[in-house]
């Protein structure tokens, strides 16, 4: 009975990694080249796995390309995956770190085993090879508030909110639209920089309070993707639909119900598929002893002329100008 | 002694491990046998295995023992150091005394926590479970403010890195000392006296009263060493990331506590053999690296821990001595006072 039992146990556990054996897709010879993003089965990072596989389609026989990441969002498990990969020897690995600095460490043995190192949104990273930016901060505000300026004729007064100030990039996206509605002398920023905490509720309320305080107000920049969702309902409200123009980065699923409405005239945001491309893209480059020069088209969209400069330790950091803007016309195109 | 190959729990966790070895170097045609895989495994075990230790102590100790705040203390441990030690010692000038430092106020701060859940189970009479649920997060929140939420870098030293990088004799440094942990601790449980009373205050708490054993002495030692163990573990995750971070591993908790039952570690109490943790911690680590080996998702992963789970369990319910596990027992709680005292 007790070997019974055990022998039964044992079977599970054989049985166990043989489904784990037929999962194993065969091994082949071309080059090896892992993704390991923040978290698996979150929308943005499905998003990201549609361009490696479009990557590794498109390099059948030349690339195996493949997206893995931790189930549980926790930069020690992210590590550990990195870890074994360092250990199985892959020829590169392409990362979305969790946190850039619990990974230099073993990023850095990634290096020393000759393994390939590319980062995405991690310009402090040191042990890397390329980190690849989707654009520069200040010049994606500058764009944002460029396309508000033309909606509100160059005239008027604005405002803008963000998630926190405490979030770098979004208070670069806000001074960066505030640098350029400087180049209009009619435009006047008013209360700049509203704090929404990334909490639509919140941008609600502060939308009103801009409102009532500047009832002659004719446009708002929106940081977090939340923002235009709260502005856009305060408009909705005050039947204040078509007077008054509002842009920011936000989701084409969310935004849409404002986007149809015309509450909100349009929003930006940035492709994870383009970046997913981008990074295997770069990869596949260093693995075959190609560099990333200044100005470079990747033929990725939003990557067509690339800026080059030198990272924080050995390695580049390439950005591009990969945002994305969409309208009530063609939010549709994006699914996500 | 007699006794060494009759263990089944050991049998079946040794199995386990060889079979998953068999079973990766087939699959992965032979790539799993290589050194650097191994040193790389041996590596990666040692902060979540020191994390099952502290939860196997606490649990050893009955009275609904565990620990849920080594994963805590790990991580204020280390935030503690890395903001403390830079302001005594100038990393530059002396690395080791930066790397020194870094590890007695990291073991000194582990030493206070663990004396402070020692304290409110058997001085206040808290509840183990729900006291260090809340010391867990006192510590997380602790270290969140103290780091302000982001991962704080080390100063570059170079003995500090060592210690979680380097390689002594082809082992890294810290499974060596995982090793020497596991192994004083395995001698404490078996040979000294105080794993000898630990184990029957386990047991039964109330026959232990009367046997004359301090008990509350002994809750708050074994808290108090479970709060060193998780912040030795605080460190070799500082030395191996070169950072701390407030939220770091913070998937690690129930796979100690799962590390610590797979163990046979008995959670009413008064059971557990460090020998069946090791290979308890190296079997998961096997099958986790295994798996990541051979590009299977991590949800599998998941999956296939709670099988290995439920086949021991399942290999452990029909072992006939083990079967009281599954009748309830009358235990007694250490705030029970003795019949015939009075006051109370």
């Amino acid at each position: 009975m007790l070997t019974k039992t055990k022998c039964a146990a044992a079977i599970i556990a054989l049985g166990t990694l043989s489904v784990a054996g037929v999962l194993h897709a065969q091994n082949k010879k071309p080059v090896d080249i892992v993704t390991v993003v923040k978290i698996t089965g979150m929308s943005w990072f499905n998003r990201m796995e549609v361009g490696v596989k479009e990557f590794g389609a498109a390099n059948v026989g030349v690339v195996n390309a493949r997206q893995i990441g931790p189930a549980q969002s926790d930069a020690a498990q992210q590590q550990r995956l990195v870890e074994d990969l360092v250990a199985k020897k892959v020829d590169a690995i392409a990362v979305v770190s969790m946190d850039p600095l619990t990974l230099e460490p073993v990023l850095k043995r990634a290096l020393d085993r000759g393994i390939k190192v590319v980062t995405h949104e991690a310009d402090n990273q040191k042990n890397t090879l390329v980190d690849i930016e989707a654009f520069d901060n200040t010049a994606y505000g500058a764009r944002l508030n460029e396309r508000l300026a033309e909606c509100m004729g160059k005239t008027g007064k604005w405002s803008s909110l963000l998630g926190s100030l405490g979030s770098q990039s979004q208070v670069q996206w806000a001074d960066g639209g505030a640098n350029n509605a400087k180049k209009y002398p009619k435009m006047t920023l008013v209360d700049a920089k509203n704090e929404t905490a990334n909490d639509a509720e919140k941008a609600y309320g502060k939308a009103k309070e801009i409102l009532r305080k500047h009832p002659d107000i004719k446009g708002f920049q929106g940081s977090s993707s939340l923002d235009v969702l709260g502005i856009g309902r305060a408009i909705e409200e005050a039947g204040l639909t078509g007077k008054i123009c509002v842009y920011g980065t936000g989701l084409p699923s969310e935004a849409a119900k404002f986007l149809e409405s015309g509450a909100v005239g349009g929003i930006a945001f940035w492709d994870p598929k383009d970046a997913g491309i981008m990074m295997n893209k770069a990869a596949l480059m260093l693995v075959q002893g190609k560099t990333i020069t200044n100005g470079m088209d990747m033929g990725v969209p939003g990557y067509n002329a690339v800026t080059v400069k030198k990272g924080p330790g050995v390695g580049i950091i390439v950005t591009g100008k990969a945002w994305v803007e969409v309208d009530k016309s063609n939010y549709k195109k994006y699914a996500f | 002694m007699k006794r060494q190959f009759s263990d089944p729990q050991l049998n079946f966790l040794v199995g386990i491990n060889v079979l998953i070895l068999v079973a990766a170097t087939v699959l992965s045609h032979g790539d799993f046998l290589d050194v650097y895989n191994f040193q790389s495994m041996a590596s990666q075990l040692p902060e979540l295995a020191l994390l099952a230790i502290g939860v196997s102590l606490a649990m050893i100790a009955g009275n609904g023992g565990i620990d849920l705040s080594g994963l805590g203390m790990a991580n204020l441990a280390g935030v503690v150091a890395a903001t403390v030690v830079p302001l005594l010692v100038d990393a530059d000038a002396t690395p080791w005394g930066y790397t020194g430092m870094f590890v007695v106020v990291a073991l000194v701060t582990g030493l206070l926590g663990g004396l402070l859940n020692g304290w409110l189970i058997a001085g206040v009479g808290l509840t183990p479970i729900l006291c260090t649920l809340g010391t867990q997060l006192i510590f997380t929140g602790a270290a969140v403010v103290l780091s302000k939420g982001s991962s704080v870098r080390l100063a570059s030293a170079e003995p500090m890195s060592m210690i979680g990088n380097e390689n002594l004799f082809g082992v890294p440094i810290p499974f060596i000392i995982f090793m020497v942990v596991l192994l004083a601790i395995g001698w404490l449980l078996r040979y000294s006296p105080f794993g000898i009373r630990l184990f029957l205050l386990g047991t039964n708490a109330k026959a232990a009263r009367y046997a004359g054993i301090p008990g509350t002495r002994m809750l708050v030692t074994t808290y108090a060493l479970c709060g060193v163990l998780a912040s030795l573990a605080g460190v070799i995750i500082a030395a191996r990331t070169a950072s701390v971070k407030a939220d770091y591993g913070s998937s690690y908790l129930l796979i100690a506590i799962l590390v610590a039952v797979m163990a046979g570690v008995r959670p009413q109490g008064g059971y557990g053999r460090m020998v069946c943790l090791f290979f308890s911690a190296t079997a998961l680590q096997l099958l986790s690296s295994t798996f990541n080996l051979l590009d299977i998702s991590n949800f599998f992963r998941d999956c296939a821990w709670g099988l290995l789970l439920l086949c021991f369990l399942a290999s452990a319910r029909i072992n006939l001595a083990d079967y009281r596990l599954f009748t309830p027992r009358k235990s007694a709680t250490l705030a029970q006072s003795p019949p015939g005292s009075t006051n109370k």
